[in-house]
């Protein structure tokens, strides 16, 4: 017979602000949600509870309510990044643990219990612990994964134990929403007058199927152990990650790229075996006199080169100023990837795109990865939306050619040309200070941007012109205008 | 003195791509205009983008555009996928005259025989025009340098003044105003007119020489 337990972390946003040490909880405080288009309660603390505030409040009746209020916007994100912290932490009380999202944990702690000293002992232990991290906590221990979840959100105790076998008669006297069902399904069940899970057992399983749906009895059934409804455990994403404390400081460029080394050799020689890459490395330096020194490098593509790291940060290290020395240094690969083996460098094309790869990393590095562009075709007319650039890095270069000879540069904005002597296009104009003067021209070529989406919905008119002076450009005008001003929008090879 | 040489070929004549590979060291542009591989060549003037997307498009391999965000940001890839591979070019922004010299420098210095055109937005020195010389020449690629100022004593092999010439086919004046062995020379060159959809790199090359004084 399987055991399960539930960890139920109620106050989850909460506690993660408590633990940045944020002063605003000791007064009555709130986290709040948009849903719809209206900011709601999502939970508050207890002295805005005791001041009469409620979860799924909007905010204006809250502030209505207690006019002390102070709130901070979810931060789904950073929640789950916690929650993922802790199911790391779990490994602790069992091997087998699994995510229950947004606020919960689930172990299976078959075999487990006897460590601790027994089922109940192990779930005081976890409370213990979890409040140690300043985490308030509800506990369930059931033999179905659907009780002990109803009976860590629903028991009467910080630690609620269904002892085995007798899980539907812990179940019978908690209310039906414990089964997760949807809240429209529980107020159709309380207008018919079941409002305990005790209820539900006295009724046959085909009436209320037939009156409410299979979802109904499926969680039922599963939460009492009728179906299966196993824990499927996962492990935590590994990080990959070395540090190395000295016991003496060092200052010298060399020996810090000895200590890189050894660290990177440690993190890809793991990433390698796990065929896998990072895109970025970060290294924290910290100096005796200083503090920490956070530096950070990129990739165009997974990498787990221990070379390629000590290549790129070899110009990072040589910016860093030591005084006193520093000794301890912790190097981690983030943005994992897999890796998909293929026959590396063999063939000329192969070669060529891996150097092409490795200019990209340098030139990123140094000047950003965002200063590291390829163009990029979009699907639209207009001459300066028909491109856009992109980062190179993780990006693959395609094109599709246009067919409209344009310009090989383009002026965004267009640049202002003074007409001296009028004309369609202008006989002689003068554009960046010089003069020219038209010796053929071709065109126009209207083009009208699409009203709906550009911010300058003016039809437009192109006129390849030759000039006598010897430049082709291309002159544009707005034939709507009242004032016939003319621009200089490109010019050709 | 300028020695003015006048060269005349045609259409059909020129030299196929595949002769290039026998010879990798030098790039030809058709018409006998030839540039050395791992060299920098300075280019100035009015059609110096032309010349350079022509030299980069006879390279053939991955090309790096390095300049200030107001050259960077005027470059039209519909206008340049006439002549080039747009899916091999990469584009580099650099915000100081430091970063852009650096970027150049590693660019031509990297493996692989990068073909690397650097948007000048004024004048090289001789110290840095030597250290791209010697970057080029480690690299084996090619350094097209846009000079918008004016061009001092540097270390490139060529230097070229580029500039359009009103005709009824677009046309250029090339002229080489400097060459560490001597090969100065004045190129009239056409183009074929516009470009139609489909063709590729090569067939730009196929421009016609006239003579001219």
């Amino acid at each position: 017979m399987p055991r399960i337990l539930s960890i139920w972390l109620p106050q989850l946003p909460l506690d993660r602000l408590t633990r940045q040490g944020d002063t605003r909880l000791s007064g009555a405080f709130a986290v709040i949600a948009e849903e719809g288009n209206a900011w709601r309660l999502v939970h508050a603390n207890d002295a805005a509870l005791a001041a009469g505030v409620k979860a799924g409040q909007s905010l204006a009746d809250a502030r209505a309510i207690c006019p002390d209020l102070l709130t901070e916007p979810s931060d789904p994100v950073r929640e789950d990044l916690l929650l993922r912290a802790l199911w790391r932490w779990a490994d602790g009380l069992s091997p087998r643990v699994a995510l229950d999202p947004p606020d919960g944990l689930l172990l299976d702690i078959t075999g487990c219990a006897h460590l601790f000293g027994g089922e109940v002992e192990m779930g005081h232990e976890a409370l213990t612990r979890l409040s140690d991290l300043q985490i308030q906590t509800q506990i369930g221990i059931a033999d179905t994964k659907g009780a002990a979840q109803a009976l860590a959100r629903f028991g009467a105790r910080e630690v609620s134990v269904a002892q085995p076998g007798q899980t539907a008669d812990a179940l019978a006297a908690l209310p039906v929403a414990a089964l997760a069902l949807p809240d429209k399904m529980v107020s159709e069940l309380a207008r018919a007058g079941l409002t305990t899970i005790g209820h539900l057992y006295q009724q046959k399983s085909a009436e209320l199927a037939r009156r409410f749906g299979l979802r109904l009895t499926r969680q039922l059934g599963a939460a009492s152990g009728v179906e299966p409804d196993p824990v499927t455990p996962k492990a935590a994403d590994p990080t990959y990650a070395a540090r190395m404390t000295l016991p003496e400081p060092i200052g010298f460029l060399e020996d810090l790229e000895n200590v890189l080394q050894r660290l990177a050799a440690q993190i890809c020689g793991r990433l390698e075996n796990d065929q896998r890459g990072a895109r970025r490395f970060q290294l924290t330096v910290r100096c005796v006199d200083t503090g920490d020194h956070h530096m950070g490098i990129g990739f165009a593509r997974p990498c787990s080169d221990p070379e390629a790291v000590l290549r790129q940060f070899s110009h990072p290290l040589s910016k860093l100023e030591i005084e006193y020395g520093a000794d301890w240094f912790r190097l981690s690969a983030e943005h994992i990837e897999p890796i998909r083996l293929k026959q590396g460098s063999f063939g000329e094309d192969a070669k060529r795109a891996d150097q092409r790869l490795i200019l990209i990393e340098t030139l990123g590095n140094r000047l950003g990865f965002d200063h590291i562009r390829i163009f990029h075709p979009r699907d639209n007319h207009v001459p300066e939306h028909e491109f856009e650039q992109i980062e190179a890095a993780g990006a693959s270069p395609v094109w599709q050619a246009a067919p409209r000879p344009r310009p090989i540069r383009l002026f965004t904005p267009p640049e202002f040309a003074q007409v001296e002597q009028p004309g369609r296009p202008p006989l002689n104009f003068k554009w960046r200070r010089m003069s020219f003067t038209t010796d053929r021209a071709h065109g126009p070529e209207r083009i009208t941007p699409r009203w709906y989406r550009e911010d300058d919905p003016r039809t437009r008119d192109y006129w390849r012109v030759q000039t006598q002076e010897g430049r082709r450009l291309w002159l544009l005008t707005y034939p709507g205008d009242e004032t016939e001003d003319w621009y200089v929008a490109g010019e050709f090879p | 003195m300028r020695q003015v040489k006048m060269r005349q070929a045609e259409l059909q004549n020129l030299i196929p791509l595949g002769a290039i590979l026998h010879r990798p060291k030098a790039l030809d542009l058709g018409a006998g205009v030839q540039l050395r591989r791992g060299r920098t060549h300075e280019v100035t003037g009015a059609g110096a983008d032309m010349f350079a997307v022509l030299a980069a498009a006879a390279h053939e391999q991955s090309l790096l555009w390095i300049g200030l965000h107001r050259d960077i940001a005027t470059l039209n890839p519909v206008g340049l996928q006439a002549n080039l591979k747009v899916e091999q070019m990469i584009l580099v922004e650099a915000v100081s005259r430091g970063e852009l010299l650096w970027a150049a420098d590693q660019a031509l210095r990297a493996p692989g025989g990068f073909c690397v055109i650097l948007d000048m937005p004024d004048t090289l020195s001789l110290k840095e025009s030597r250290r791209l010389q010697l970057a080029a020449e480690q690299g084996g690629g090619i350094g097209l340098i846009l000079l918008r100022g004016p061009a001092n004593t540097t270390a490139a092999q060529t230097r070229w003044d580029c500039q359009p010439v009103c005709a009824e086919q677009p046309a250029w004046d090339w002229i080489c105003l400097k060459g560490k062995n001597g090969e100065t020379g004045r190129w009239h060159m056409t183009g074929k007119g516009p470009q139609k959809r489909g063709q590729n790199a090569k067939d730009t090359l196929h421009m016609a020489t006239a003579a001219s004084a």
